[in-house]
């Protein structure tokens, strides 16, 4: 079970981006999501998640709206932008590139 | 993909900005809901609510500083910080309501004082046609030898209009004439100022009528055809009260019917500085308001007399034209040899025409500029040096301030937005002062007839300009203290607060401001004395002829429509019927008084036996037309030979009076009575030299002594002369039996400009040198009063560093007259060096004045010894008080204060 405080900043922005790609949620649903889809390997902590959140809505990848959610109450719901569409196609794209590479060094016969 | 994702952050940042509380709480309710599921989650995982909250609150711990990393995020702290800043220097400087009202008064009166000099600079120079796209309309002038501006004749201008393609245009317009007006043909005709004009004049300028229409370019063609005129507006609204019926109506030039066709447009009221016409006429309607029945303007090729401008065809240098209208001078020069010898033409620009060598005005507004600005720099370095001091005061602000994280540029800016609020402050007071100074400069009258006004106004430019001075001298004066103070050593700032190292280098800034004050001060004062000096001394060299118990008054008969037989009739009626009359002792002719307002006529000749110079054939020399009565009347004596007879008519030779200075330049061994010069050239009418009279003052009280000819009225008879009245007593007392006589010979006949001759003299000698003088010396005043409050407030600020030391030294055995002797040294030393710089600087200056304003040269030594000694015994005042409050200072004080 890897600590969520490994996860590299631009790895977290990645998976946050692909969680709203799904459909538009609030922070709480993000962190929750993510954590069910991985089988509790990626939890993120608050403390990364807002400021995580802040700066992609700051960037323009992804816009906020004022909604009520389950239980009636106000929530932030984030969804992604086209720009963020496709810098997460980008990033997705870099993701694959990257993980392939290291897969691959990792696997090699040791002699 | 940039531009794109901008759509998003542009109103996030935008909201942010203006609505920063919102956005907070907005993130507050955000942090609130997850913190409130996460409860939720908890206690339906099994835990009590209070274990459920608390778990809840350690996970989500580290926000606050979560949130003001997202705060800063949002990267609109620039502004935000800057208002903060704002806020907080208004308080602190509201803590210093003693020292904020120093500075700001001081910035207000620098600021202040470059207003004036920068309304008459933009006035002189720099303001543009007020036309469309005045960038490229461009003046064409012919040049001489003696002249770089020469006008042109109306032939050549026809020339150069039909035979030059660089431009879109070509106009002309002749000098302001009066004009002889009345709305009803019954009305006794009033002068006005008229301006005759090219048909296309406003076309080409692309000046919109308010009412009617300007004039078409046929209306131009034939001479003497369309009567029609367009009238200023100006005019418009005082004579017609603005009324639009007056297109269409038929008025009297001149006693000629003219129909008024339309009205220029509020934002043109003329293409001159000083002169905006009445109305326009066109060219061709030019013989109703000639002066000189000899010459013919219309078909003279040497009557130049034109302004032309013109519009450069857009992608078409100035060069380019250039080259084109030299080339149609040299062709000029071809065809026409004998008018057009060694006359070229020359493209000048707006600002070439403004600022030409042959006019005084512009120079005085340059240095007038550069003074103030001296004075400006005066009040900068004291509210720097003032700056310096407080900020000493609020190092162990700074300090802790420093400690507790902010970065240097940070406060740096803090302090700059300090200095600047100061400046706004005190650029606002400067606009208020300079509106002041203008409206006073604006009740300055010229007494004249003509519509000469003084276009000194406040306009939006000027306000421009004056906001970025204080924006600059917010910078210049908050700088270096800002520097200074951040420079800081944390811990011995946080320590006591003045200790001070008595190292030299600290005070070598501010002692050089006040070395930089004194001297300039210095300068200034010595300005406005020399200036004083010099128009005094100008002025009591006398003008050469006699200013006391002269009445002189002015007749047109031309605006009753008299010919020339009835014009020589009226004046020989005149001069018998005034002589003849009680209290009057003599009476003569002249078209022009001397230090009058109008420019002398211009006399082209060649001195016979006189060696001409290679390059040159004929000389020229200003002139009046005068009759036999007029050295007597204005007493310049004739040295030799004799003055006018009247036998001196058209059908003898023709005879000249010249001055001394004309006479010893030609023929400065021999007399010049009895030699002869021919006119226009060598083969023109021979002329002979009957007198020689005294050179006089002509065009100005401090000009250098100039050569001048006089030609006789009866030989060159004018229809425009003034009467010069001597009287044995009050000269306005004559006014009354002059009107009955000139009533007696026509009562249509008005009497213009009637006043006394001291009335003129006063205009040009008093008023106008006097307000320059009142204005520079109101800078050197100022001056002198920031650099003694300069000059106070460093010594008073050296004394509250060294109290310590000082008791420590009284402590010791010194005793007050020690330490009297001690500080004021100090003080001396610093004004000794001004004093030595600003004598240096003085000198230099008074080089400058010389030659732009005064005919004089070298040094006035009396005005160094006022100067001096004054500003030296202000100064040392100035340091000795609080020298003289170190020297009592009770030694256990000072011992105990910080």
């Amino acid at each position: 079970m890897s600590k969520p405080s490994d996860l590299v900043q631009g790895t977290l922005d990645l998976l946050l981006l692909k969680m709203l790609a799904l459909e538009p949620m609030n922070g709480w649903a993000i962190s929750q999501r993510l954590k069910a889809i991985s089988s509790e390997v990626l939890q993120v902590s608050d403390g990364s998640l807002y400021p995580a959140l802040h700066k992609l809505e700051q960037e323009g990848w992804i816009t906020a709206e004022w909604k009520p959610s389950e239980n009636n109450r106000r929530a932030k719901f984030y969804s992604l932008t086209r720009p963020g569409r496709r810098h997460l196609e980008k990033e997705a794209a870099n993701w694959s590139r990257l993980s392939a590479a290291i897969s691959h060094v990792v696997r090699l016969e040791e002699a | 993909m940039r531009p794109r994702h901008w759509l998003y952050t542009i109103p996030l940042r935008l909201r942010s900005l203006l609505r920063s509380r919102r956005v907070d709480q907005e993130l507050n309710e955000e942090l609130q809901f997850h913190l409130e599921r996460k409860i939720e989650e908890g206690i339906a995982g099994g835990l009590t609510p209070d274990e459920a909250r608390y778990a809840a609150l350690r996970a989500m711990d580290g926000l606050e500083q979560r949130k003001e990393e997202m705060r800063t995020m949002r990267q609109v702290r620039w502004l935000t910080d800057f208002v903060a800043d704002v806020h907080y220097a208004i308080r602190s400087l509201r803590r210093a309501p003693g020292l904020t009202a120093f500075v700001v008064i001081t910035i207000a009166l620098g600021i202040g004082m470059t207003t004036s000099p920068f309304c008459m600079l933009d006035a002189l120079i720099f303001r543009p046609y007020p036309v469309p796209r005045p960038g490229n309309v461009v003046t064409l002038v012919s040049t001489s030898r003696d002249n770089a501006f020469g006008g042109f004749s109306y032939r050549e201008y026809l020339d150069i209009r039909d035979h030059t393609k660089s431009y879109d245009g070509v106009v002309a317009s002749t000098i302001l004439a009066s004009v002889g007006f009345s709305a009803d043909p019954g009305a006794a005709p009033r002068v006005r100022a008229g301006m005759l004009v090219s048909g296309n004049y406003f076309r080409v300028l692309g000046v919109e009528p308010q009412a009617g229409r300007g004039f078409r370019d046929e209306e131009d063609t034939v001479p003497g055809r369309d009567a029609v005129m367009v009238l200023g507006p100006g005019f418009w609204k005082h004579e017609f009260g603005g009324d639009p019926s007056v297109v269409g109506r038929v008025v009297r030039l001149n006693g000629t019917d003219f129909t008024v066709i339309g009205v220029a447009p509020e934002s043109f009221p003329g293409m001159q500085i000083f002169v905006r016409p009445d109305f326009y006429m066109p060219l061709a309607m030019a013989h109703m308001f000639a002066t000189d029945p000899q010459k013919n303007f219309l078909e003279d090729r040497d009557d130049r007399e034109l302004g032309v401008k013109a519009r450069l065809k857009p992608g078409t240098s100035r060069q380019k034209a250039q080259d084109e209208l030299a080339a149609l001078a040299r062709d000029f020069e071809r065809e026409y040899p004998g008018l057009n010898r060694d006359r070229g033409a020359a493209v000048r620009t707006q600002f070439e025409m403004r600022t030409r060598d042959n006019d005084a005005n512009w120079k005085f507004g340059v240095i007038f500029t550069g003074l103030s600005l001296a004075v400006l720099l005066v009040a900068c370095t004291n509210v720097a040096g003032l700056l310096l001091a407080r900020a000493r005061t609020r190092t162990r602000e700074i300090a802790v301030r420093l400690a507790l994280g902010a970065g240097r540029f940070r406060l740096i800016r803090m302090l700059l937005t300090e200095s600047l609020v100061l400046a706004c402050l005190g650029g606002l007071g400067g606009i208020a002062i300079g509106y002041a100074s203008i409206s006073f400069l604006s009740t300055f009258r010229i007494p004249t007839e003509l519509p000469i006004t003084f276009p000194f106004r406040v306009d939006n430019r000027i306000l421009a300009a004056s906001l970025a001075l204080s924006a600059l001298s917010a910078l210049f004066c908050g700088l270096a203290p800002a520097l200074q103070s951040t420079r800081a050593d944390l811990v011995r700032g946080l320590k006591a607060a003045d200790a001070d190292v008595p190292g030299r280098k600290r005070l070598w800034g501010r002692n050089a401001l006040v070395v930089a004050q004194v001297s300039m001060s210095l300068m200034l004062l010595a300005a406005a004395f020399l200036m004083f000096r010099g128009f005094h001394q100008s002025v009591g060299e006398g003008t050469g002829f006699a200013k006391d118990h002269l009445l002189m008054t002015r007749f047109d008969p031309r605006l009753v429509q008299y010919d020339a037989d009835r014009t020589r009739q009226f004046y020989r009626l005149l001069a018998e019927r005034v002589r003849a009359t009680p209290g009057v002792r003599s009476a003569g002719f002249t078209e022009n008084p001397p230090l009058g307002l109008d420019v002398f006529g211009v006399v082209t000749f060649v001195p016979d036996g006189f060696q001409m110079p290679r390059d040159r054939d004929s000389f020229t020399s200003a002139m009046d037309t005068v009759d036999e009565g007029f050295f007597e009347t204005m007493e310049i004596p004739i040295l030799r030979g004799r003055g006018f007879l009247a036998s001196d008519t058209a059908e003898v030779p023709r005879v000249a009076v010249v001055n001394e200075r004309f006479a010893k330049r030609y023929w400065p061994d021999t007399d010049a009575v009895g030699k002869r010069f021919r006119l226009d050239s060598a083969t023109g009418a021979p002329v002979e030299i009957v007198g020689v009279a005294r050179t006089v003052k002509y065009r100005q009280p401090t000009e250098r002594p100039t050569e001048f000819v006089y030609l006789p009225l009866s030989q060159h008879p004018l229809a425009r002369m003034v009467l010069m009245l001597r009287t044995s007593g009050d000269p306005l007392q004559l006014v009354q039996p002059v009107k009955e006589i000139v009533r007696s010979l026509d009562p249509n006949l008005p009497m213009l400009e009637t006043r006394t001759y001291e009335d003129l003299y006063r205009y040009h000698t008093v008023e106008g040198p006097r307000v320059a003088v009142e204005l520079v010396g109101t800078l050197g005043a100022v001056g002198l009063l920031l650099a003694i409050a300069g000059l106070y407030g460093v010594i008073a600020y050296n004394v509250s560093r060294r109290t310590r030391e000082i008791g420590i030294r009284m402590a010791l055995g010194a005793r007050p007259p020690d330490i009297l002797r001690m500080v004021l040294g100090k003080g001396l030393a610093l004004v000794g060096i001004g004093t030595a710089i600003g004598l240096a600087m003085g000198f230099a200056l008074e080089q400058v004045m010389n030659s732009v304003l005064f005919n004089a040269g070298g040094v006035d030594v009396l005005v160094y010894l006022i100067v001096v000694p004054s500003m030296g015994l202000v100064t040392v005042l100035a340091a000795y008080v609080p020298a003289r409050r170190a020297s009592r200072i009770e030694p256990t004080q000072a011992l105990r204060c910080e």
